[in-house]
């Protein structure tokens, strides 16, 4: 076999030493930004896999849970004072403690969300150009109000009271309802949360697109984590940016046929195990005394807030 | 040349994959990892590979502590990726440019090789491992057997010093099975470090490896030559690698310890 070798093959590598490089590999924000977030997703993925702990909420019956999170989801967007959005904040907080979530993952994630999808969306309506009402903090002064299309914009702009109250309503109503979300989320195993949607009638159809985009994303993140693996393992020198570009725009369409070639197989298998367009699950157990209790209480403490 | 000391790592800081591992390899040995599935065969080879770092406990090469900072010099970063080419188990994994060609020519432009030269190693290698004919398909419309083919050549034209490979037949039919031996066996002979991961037994006594066999609870459970450690049977059975078996000829029961391969043999021969 040894004369069938390349002759390359048989070359010794240079005596062992090495020079101390300049300066330091930097990572492509692109090919990091890859990285983390398929680290990010299955990370998220295990935890929500491995939700079984012992905590409050991990106890409860997630047919509870999804009631839960739909009956307190409505009532903190119909709340309009802050004060009780804070209450409701506060008893999310309390039930997350209970549940032994580690409460700075938690916070930082329904934070940065919270930030992104509440604050930012809803901060151009606290200047008065959209929201009217007392001027607390002036921004520009025009010489007079300028009148556009349907739009007017008055001369002096800035930040009104009203509109900073509604800007803090709005961000306050995104992360209670993102809490909400992740504490269901949290401490509920996924096939829980599907049995739970199957027992309260949700139409297959939408539990059949949720179950292909959960196993999607999962496979998709692997596949994107396994490449950057491979590149990483052949990687002998920093790549440009210009390089890095290239190289992210061309595996792009590669990652999804790829993904969508595993998926396809993903989706074989379920056939080719009797899966049709109807989604059988086993029953759940009889409600035990403790989640008629917990759904009692929670119920109570639903239309406690709603009411105040 | 590779030396482990009291390895640990852990998936999602909740799964434990290695404990403890220490472990040393010698230029131009043969080194089988040998463990049931999930005992952290691979985990240890991606180490070796530095493609993760041990959550506790230090990895050298030649001397060199080998860990995320280390690897970010670029000096370093070029020594150990030019000498350590790995193997991954799913081929699928490893194959990302859109032919053939690209994937043999990735590595040695990475290596800065002029282009005329990354090209005759990528045809000899193809004719190697026949699959010239391949050369202008995507990896994805390859069969299970030609894509590992193109992982493994696509790391030959590094030439490294060190090859972990991480089970390398499997997917392959038995003739490929066999070239594949050979190969490793003549690539051993030319001088490479051969680090494979792997629970076919009938491999590890084929090449006559060293070997570590790691057990389900993720440690370093013994050391030693192939046939050491092929003829313990009590650790073998503790680890998982073989199993008891009682099955009938005619109206005769045997009970023997069963491994497709090596094991078996029944107690009244």
């Amino acid at each position: 076999m040894e004369n069938k070798l390349p002759s390359f093959l048989l070359d010794q590598p240079s005596p062992v030493s090495f020079k101390q490089g300049k300066g330091r590999i930097k990572m492509g924000f692109l090919e990091e930004g890859i990285h983390h977030l398929a680290q990010l997703i299955k990370k998220g993925y295990v935890q929500w896999e491995l939700s079984s702990g012992s905590g409050l909420f991990q106890k409860i019956d997630a047919r509870v849970k999804v009631l839960f999170l739909l009956f307190f989801v409505i009532i903190v967007n119909l709340k309009r004072d802050l004060l009780s959005e804070l209450y409701i904040g506060g008893f999310i907080f309390s039930l997350a403690l209970l549940s032994r979530i580690r409460i700075v993952t938690f916070y930082s994630r329904v934070l940065f969300l919270g930030f992104f999808l509440g604050f930012l969306i809803a901060f151009p309506s606290a200047f008065n150009v959209i929201t009217n009402g007392e001027m607390v903090g002036p921004v520009i002064r025009f010489s007079k109000p300028i009148n556009f299309w349907i739009y007017h914009i008055p001369a002096e702009v800035g930040i009104t009271r009203e509109g900073i109250y509604g800007v803090i309503r709005l961000t306050l109503r995104v992360i209670n309802s993102l809490s909400l979300s992740f504490l269901v989320l949290y401490t509920t195993p996924f096939s829980e949360i599907l049995r739970a949607l199957k027992v309260l009638k949700v139409p297959d159809t939408f539990i059949i697109i949720i179950t292909l985009c959960f196993k999607y994303i999962f496979i998709f993140s692997k596949t994107a984590e396994d490449m950057h693996l491979s590149k990483k393992s052949r990687m002998v020198r920093e790549a440009t940016h210009a390089e890095a570009r290239e190289w992210i725009a061309g595996r792009v369409a590669f990652i999804f046929m790829k993904t969508r070639l595993r998926y396809e197989e993903v989706f074989k298998a379920m056939i080719g195990r009797g899966f049709s367009d109807t989604i059988k699950l086993y029953g759940f157990p009889k409600m035990r005394t403790g989640d008629c209790y917990a759904g009692t209480f929670l119920l109570f403490t639903g239309v406690f807030f709603l009411f105040i | 040349m590779i030396r482990l000391e009291k390895v640990s790592y852990t998936y999602f800081d909740k799964i434990p994959a290695l404990s403890d591992v220490s472990l040393k390899m010698n230029k131009g040995e043969k080194v089988a990892i040998i463990g049931a599935n999930g005992s952290g065969k691979s985990t240890l080879l991606q180490i070796i590979g530095g493609l993760r770092y041990p959550v506790s406990g230090k990895f050298f090469f030649e001397g060199i502590d080998v860990s995320e900072k280390s690897l970010r010099n670029k000096g370093f970063l070029r020594f150990f990726r030019e000498r350590v080419g790995y193997v991954f188990q799913d081929p699928d994994v490893q194959l990302f440019c859109p032919t053939v060609l690209d994937e043999l020519l990735y590595g040695p432009l990475q290596l800065e090789i002029s282009k005329e030269e990354a090209l005759d190693r990528a045809f000899e290698i193809m004719k190697m491992l026949g699959i010239e004919n391949l050369k202008d398909r995507p990896s994805y419309m390859l069969s299970g057997g030609e894509k590992k083919k193109v992982a493994i050549g696509s790391v030959l034209t590094m030439n490294p010093e060190v090859l972990l490979l991480d089970e390398p037949t499997n997917g392959f039919d038995p003739k490929t099975q066999c070239f594949l031996v050979e190969l490793m066996l003549a690539l051993n002979e030319a001088g490479k470090t051969l680090v494979i991961a792997t629970h076919d037994l009938s491999l590890v006594d084929e090449l006559q490896a060293t070997v570590g066999v790691l057990s389900e609870e993720h440690r370093l459970e013994k050391t030693g030559n192939a046939a050491d450690i092929l003829g313990d049977e009590e650790l073998l059975l503790r680890v998982n690698l073989i199993h008891e078996h009682i099955h009938r000829h005619g109206n005769m029961a045997h009970r023997h310890i069963h491994s497709h391969y090596l094991f078996h043999r029944h107690e009244s021969e």
